[in-house]
């Protein structure tokens, strides 16, 4: 099982269900070959008006398709659409399985109903956990139409292959669509039926692997595509928040509205109550056009008695968080191998450094909002949102009511990047609207409430000791890592137990658990419960594997360095395929054997070891596992970077990535997430990050926040491994292992080792002047 | 080129007094007459008159733009001056509240010697000490326009000087001692293309009224002429040798800039400059648009300063791109790659039209960021710099601190010249200045 | 009441002269495909065209583009085949796609400066527009890819 699905069960029971969500979701995609399941006729539009649904007299074998009279094929998706052209890749697993003729294939981007499941859309797992469930899906629709093809062509199924949307039977053939037409079909399988259909092989894969035009693309160059901003309702009138001074405890004191009344459009305030406790201390101001609602925010004076965190900043959380890994008590062991103690105090020498991390922002392009009303005694939420099965039972606590009372209609999303697995801005929306009594309502956040109110990835302090040997050899490991925790603040049911029994947020320490054979190892996460009271830790693209990887992979190389090794043969030497690090299917095939296979190929690409390079510019590598040792994408990266002495200014100058990520479903998007995963490591490496000042994120916008631009983007050379294994994920990988890459190039460089996330020009100059005076 | 902040001349009147100077400020009343038919002026005349209006821009000080706009000439235009508000004459026919009642007389009295028909000193905010220098023709045609304008009854809003600036009888102090009276003569060292520029900006046109630096009493300083100076917020730049921009205003720059508003290598017309070209020198005829930028040609010492223009340029163009084609990690080129450069990015070897070279304009060379500042805040309309162009307005976009970064970045990355110094607060001085303030799309 | 050409048709708003012509587009004039994003005039997702010139929109305020001709992704041209469009969707550049038509502006009026631009030139005009999903090689080879279309399309006879 993997680890979606056992987070699904958790889930489920965590809300008690009986007859639970993931149950229920096989069984609708194994039994339910029959007529009769209502479409909700909202299906929402993400893109320009497509069919909406299917025909009557369509064949809907399951819930997930729909064959319709005239050949058309409908394919419902679940997974938010934010870049990753989820739907084409997902529909493509089972349009292949299906034989379907590509150019009649549509995706349904679908609201939420509990039939579907659990609904969430990151971790990078969208087509690992689909995988199997739609190649089954679409065996089981191919089958029939097969069955039935053959019956209406007057041969036996033996006789006959799918083809392209065409049963054919020697020089006989029948689309699919005159099948539905004239067969009506109704067979139907158990789950256990459909799990034995035979699948194609590998070889007689005629989409999957294959180059492909993202159905989601083409509205995207023309302004058709529709944004959960763009969304709108008769009616519907605006809203802007005036963000408390602090994200939890800050108590409204006083309103004055009369600068406010003086704005044409200005309608009224609204002090939220929310019984969820999402959105404490929120005062909302409503217009009737939004640039209204920003002026009369602008004008409107709220006092409020501000929460314990007023005056919390960055540093105190680095601080706090150096103290809790001094402890030896505390935190959750995800590893604690017997004899990590014995090693540790019978070493020769033991080798320890501390990496730290600053705050980093989603900035999504598209700031948080979303529409909501209560309509047919439902209340509708439009927006974009990467985790409605978190979220929609947060919007029915909020609202008192039942969960069945409460729909999620789907919107393409301006950027996720974990921050919409946070449905808080849905929940605002809803508690405004009842506030209304129902009324429509569309909140937008201005670019500065946006990151104000963002759940940015947390600051972390890690550290990191290896015991040595007389031979300086590693004999044992530690890695604790300190940091907000996004789980255990917004999902504390999805989070995983330690090796102590102990909750602890998997996405705050993933990656630390790595393959390398090291001897014993005690992994240890600890929750920064000071960073989770100032603010809302959120997911960012590859979780903790994006600020785990700038620790450990650093070490690394420091540890080659110590023992006079050179990185890339050490590492080598600590990748072997035995015991933990053995891997086993389905996902992690091979194990550690393909993280070295990775390195080895990335070694041959770059060049490594090459000298001609010119004065102050290095390689750096580092690898990793992408995001979560559950669903290994084998990664290695490389950088060329050039350090100015004067300046302290580094240039990334080329970026080479080889990643084994299994089956590659779609070639071309699996490059484009890498791209971009590898462009957002980069970014937060040299580019982007701000601090905690006063309980909230100094940067409010450009200004002051400086992500990459097209000017800083440099060549990248990437590389996938043929493989036919199960497919994992790619859209966090990329990201992993560019930030310890670059410190480890730097040190190349220069000489100077920086162990602070971003490295900054100054670090640069202080690390250089340092070692001049050392 | 308007609204320019003037001390009305009363402390030079104050030094005078007794009946000798009464004597001197007095003038008779000249009588009302009826006014003139339209049909008394021939169409050529009238229309001969419009381009001397337009070469005057008689327009955009005489009407009205607040509470709503008003008729064109009609008056009532607000000119705010350090001591209140004083409001404009109407200039319509109109006999109660314009100039129906004045004699062509009447009318080329006011404009040659700054006296009302009713023998009442002009406030000097009235160029009359460039008027002088028109002929009677040019007079005599404007008349005829005038006078065949739509007469709109309109009286304009009370002067709100205090005393005794509200006294005009002293505004004769100030005419004794820095009016010189007289017709332009035309210097024979020159040639008729020359003469004709230098009759118009020196006479109608009025380019000193906002390019002359002006005394303590308000008169435009004598040695000092072209020196450039205060204009509404805006630094109206030297029109002579002092101009700082790296290429020299030859006589096509400056052609393109008065005619079309825009000059390749300068940049555009921005804040009270706006209106000469658009409203005004696009609609007169080119000669003697032709003829203003050879004057100033030769005022700028363009034929000896050229020589240097080549290699301006190629630094500049150089400058253009900084910080712009490959990585950079400073705070204040990532602000200037954002805000900026998508408009303002150049490369070599000359600005494209349509986008502003900043490396060679005079917002980033001038001994203040002025005009940077007020084009950050401000913007352009498309009325306004390029014609059917914008800028958009940074008011609520950039704070004090991100307009003083971005000033002190262009001046260290773009020019050769020294750092500006208090630049926050400059800026917020330049953002007190702004009136109608946008509405904030971010905080 | 505000007049303005807006993808070739006169139209007019009536609301208040500040109002950013963003807001008049998407909410007024319904069209969408403008987008808001930082509000400061630093990312480029509202980008539009005003006198064929690229412009920020959510800092414009409506009163500035009184006669002007201002053009949106919905209007760079009738089928949505602009050579930008075209390429844009053959390299396969949008991902999450919000900041794609601001892009797609940007770059086409990048191609009336320089029709055959270089890397450099590309960097120095896309500068202001921000991509979030990072795809930033692929809006370089795009361009480029435009490039060469538009020239085939309108080839020089000199």
């Amino acid at each position: 099982m993997g680890k979606l699905e056992r987070i699904a069960m958790q889930q489920d029971r965590a809300d008690g269900l009986k007859a639970t969500r993931r149950s229920f979701l096989l069984t609708s995609a194994g039994s339910a070959f029959l007529f009769g399941f209502a479409r909700k006729a909202s299906a929402s539009q993400i893109y320009p008006i497509a069919d909406g649904a299917p025909e009557s007299g369509a064949f809907e074998p399951t819930i997930w398709s729909s064959v319709s009279p005239d050949g058309q094929i409908n394919i419902n998706i679940i997974r938010a659409e934010m870049g990753q052209h989820v739907g084409t890749a997902l529909a493509r697993i089972m349009a292949d399985e299906m034989e379907a003729d590509w150019s009649k294939v549509q995706i349904t981007q679908v609201d939420t109903d509990p039939k579907w499941g659990l609904m969430v859309t990151g971790g990078s797992w969208s087509v690992w956990m689909t995988w199997d469930l739609f190649r089954q899906v679409g065996a089981a629709a191919r089958t029939v139409l097969l069955e039935e093809g053959a019956k209406l062509l007057g041969v036996s199924p033996a006789q006959c292959i799918a083809r392209k949307g065409q049963i054919i039977a020697g020089n006989k053939s029948i689309s699919y669509g005159d099948i539905v037409q004239k067969a009506h079909p109704t067979r139907t399988f158990t789950p256990e039926e459909m799990a034995k259909l035979p699948l194609k092989p590998v070889s007689k894969q005629s989409l999957i692997g294959k180059d492909v035009k993202a159905l989601d693309i083409p509205a995207k160059t023309t302004g058709q595509a529709i944004y959960g901003i763009d969304a709108t309702l008769e009616g519907m009138v605006y809203a802007r928040p005036k963000l408390p001074p602090t994200r939890y405890g800050s108590r409204v004191l006083s309103v004055d509205e009369s600068d406010a009344k003086k704005v044409k459009g200005y309608e009224r305030y609204i002090v939220i109550e929310d019984p969820s406790d999402t959105v404490p201390g929120w005062v909302v101001v409503i217009a009737s056009s939004y640039p209204a609602a920003i002026r009369a925010t602008d004008a409107l004076k709220v006092t409020w008695a501000p929460g314990k965190t007023a005056s919390v900043s960055e540093q105190d959380i680095i601080d706090y968080g150096r103290k809790q890994i001094a402890d030896k008590n505390g935190g959750v062991y995800v590893f604690n191998d017997p004899g990590t103690d014995k090693a540790f105090s019978s070493a020769s020498k033991v080798f320890e450094q501390t990496y730290t991390c600053a705050s980093v922002m989603h900035y999504t392009m598209e700031p948080m909002n979303a529409l909501a009303r209560l309509h047919d005694g439902k209340w509708e939420v439009h927006c974009g949102n990467q985790w409605q099965s978190l979220f929609l039972p947060v919007i029915a606590k909020a609202l008192s009511v039942p969960e069945k009372e409460v729909v999620m209609c789907s919107y393409l999303l301006g950027g996720g990047f974990g921050r919409r697995l946070n449905g808080d801005y849905a929940v605002a929306a809803a508690l405004i609207s009842k506030a209304l009594s129902g009324k429509a309502v569309k909140l937008i956040l201005t670019r500065s409430d946006d990151m104000q109110f963002d759940s940015f990835r947390s600051p972390s302090v890690q550290t990191l000791r290896a015991a040595l040997n007389d031979q300086k050899a590693v004999t044992s490991w530690q890695h604790h890592a300190s940091a907000g925790w996004p789980t255990k603040v917004m999902a504390p049911a999805f989070m995983e137990k330690g090796v102590d029994g102990k909750p602890y947020d998997q996405f705050a320490i993933a990656g630390a658990d790595n393959w390398y054979d090291v001897g014993p190892m005690q992994v240890r996460a600890l929750s920064n419960d000071l960073a989770e009271a100032t603010f809302r830790p959120g997911w960012l693209r590859s979780v903790s594997a994006g600020w785990t990887s700038w620790a450990y992979e650093a070490f690394m190389d420091e540890l080659a360095h110590d023992a006079g090794k050179d990185p890339l043969e050490f590492r080598l030497e600590h990748l072997r395929a035995t015991g933990r690090n053995a891997g086993s299917a389905p996902n992690a095939v091979g194990g550690a054997e393909r993280q070295a296979n990775v390195l080895r190929r990335l070694a041959e690409k770059c060049g490594y070891g090459k000298t001609n390079l010119p004065a102050d510019t290095a390689l750096g590598i580092a690898t990793t596992f992408g995001q979560e040792r559950n669903m290994p994408t084998w990664t290695a990266g490389a950088v060329q970077v050039h350090v100015d002495r004067k300046t302290g200014v580094v240039t990334c100058q080329k970026i080479w990535l080889v990643l084994d990520a299994g089956t590659i479903v779609d070639p071309d998007g699996a490059a484009a997430q890498t791209e971009g995963g590898a462009l957002w490591g980069l970014s937060m490496a040299l580019f982007e990050s701000t601090k905690i000042v006063n309980g909230n994120p100094q940067a409010h916008n450009l200004d002051n926040y400086t992500p990459i631009r097209i000017a800083d983007a440099p060549e990248i050379d990437i590389e996938f491994i043929k493989s036919t294994e199960k497919p994992t994920g790619l859209g966090e990988p990329g990201v992993t292992a560019i930030g310890a890459a670059i410190a480890n190039a730097v040190f190349n460089a220069v000489g100077v080792r920086l162990r602070h996330q971003p490295i900054r020009p100054a670090d640069v100059l202080a690390g250089l002047q340092a070692k001049t005076a050392g | 080129m308007k609204k320019r902040i003037f001390l009305a001349g009363i402390a030079g009147a104050g030094l005078l007094g007794g009946l000798g100077f009464l004597a001197y400020a007095w003038h008779p009343a000249i009588a009302d007459i009826t006014p003139p038919a339209a049909s008394s002026f021939s169409a050529e005349q009238v229309e001969r008159g419009r381009i001397v209006a337009a070469e005057g821009y008689c327009a955009e000080c005489h009407t009205r733009t607040d509470l709503g706009g008003g008729p064109e000439f009609a008056g009532d235009y607000q000119m705010k001056t350090p001591f209140g508000a004083i409001y404009t004459s109407n200039i319509t026919p109109d006999p109660q509240t314009g100039i129906g009642k004045w004699s062509e007389e009447a009318f080329r009295r006011a404009m040659h010697r700054g006296i009302s028909r009713d023998g009442g000193n002009l406030i000097p905010a009235f160029p009359y000490d460039h008027f002088t220098k028109m002929t009677d023709q040019d007079i005599s045609d404007l008349y005829a326009y005038m006078m065949t304008r739509p007469a709109v009854h309109l009286t304009h809003r009370p002067n709100e000087l205090p005393f005794p600036l509200n006294i005009r009888l002293l505004q004769a102090g100030w005419k004794l001692l820095f009016f010189k009276q007289g017709v332009y003569q035309p210097d024979p060292t020159h040639d008729a293309l020359w003469n004709r520029g230098a009759y118009l900006a020196e006479g109608v046109a009025h380019c000193g009224s906002c390019h002359t630096p002006r005394n303590l009493m308000g008169a435009e300083k004598s040695g000092s002429t072209y020196d450039g100076a205060v204009v509404d917020g805006w630094i109206a730049p030297p029109l002579n040798a002092n101009n700082p921009t790296p290429t020299t205003w030859n006589e096509d720059e400056l052609y393109a800039y008065l005619r079309n508003g825009v000059a390749p290598l300068h940049g555009s017309a921005g804040g009270p400059m706006s209106p000469v070209p658009h409203r005004f020198l696009s609609t007169v005829p080119e000669e003697d648009v032709h003829a203003i930028a050879h004057y100033f040609a030769f005022v700028d010492n363009a034929a000896v300063r050229a020589k240097h223009d080549k290699d301006a340029l190629a630094l500049a163009m150089n400058q253009s791109s900084v910080d712009l084609t490959h990585p950079v990690v400073d705070p204040d080129a990532k602000l200037y790659q954002g805000a900026c450069a998508g408009c303002h990015y150049n490369s070599a070897p000359t600005p494209a039209s349509g986008r502003p070279e900043l490396a060679l304009n005079n917002a980033l060379w001038l001994d203040e960021p002025t005009n940077l500042y007020q084009a950050i805040l401000r913007g352009f309309t498309a009325e306004e710099g390029q014609a059917g162009v914008v800028m958009p307005s940074f008011y609520n976009a950039l704070s004090d601190k991100d307009m003083a970064r971005l000033a002190a970045y262009l001046r260290r990355t773009r020019t050769t010249l020294p750092p500006w110094t208090d630049l926050e607060k400059k800026a917020a001085a330049a953002r007190a200045t702004v009136e109608t303030i946008p509405v904030n799309s971010s905080h | 009441m505000i007049k303005f050409k807006l993808n070739g048709q006169y139209v007019s708003v009536d609301v208040p002269e500040d109002t950013p012509l963003l807001w008049v587009l998407r909410d007024e004039l319904k069209l969408t495909g403008t987008k808001f994003s930082c509000g400061i005039g630093e990312c480029g997702a509202c980008t539009v065209h005003v006198g064929g010139q690229s412009t920020r929109s959510c800092i414009t305020p409506v009163s500035s583009v009184i006669e002007a001709e201002v053009v949106t992704i919905e209007g760079l041209d009738p089928q949505g085949q602009h050579p930008v469009q075209e390429a844009w969707r053959d390299i396969q550049v949008p991902q999450c796609g919000y900041c794609q038509s601001g892009q797609i502006m940007q770059a086409a009026c990048l191609l009336k400066t320089y029709p055959d631009p270089t890397d450099e030139q590309i960097d120095g005009v896309m500068a202001g527009n921000l991509c979030r999903c990072m795809t930033y090689l692929r809006i370089r080879k795009a361009i480029k890819q435009a490039a060469a279309a538009a020239r085939e399309e309108t080839p020089s006879h000199g």
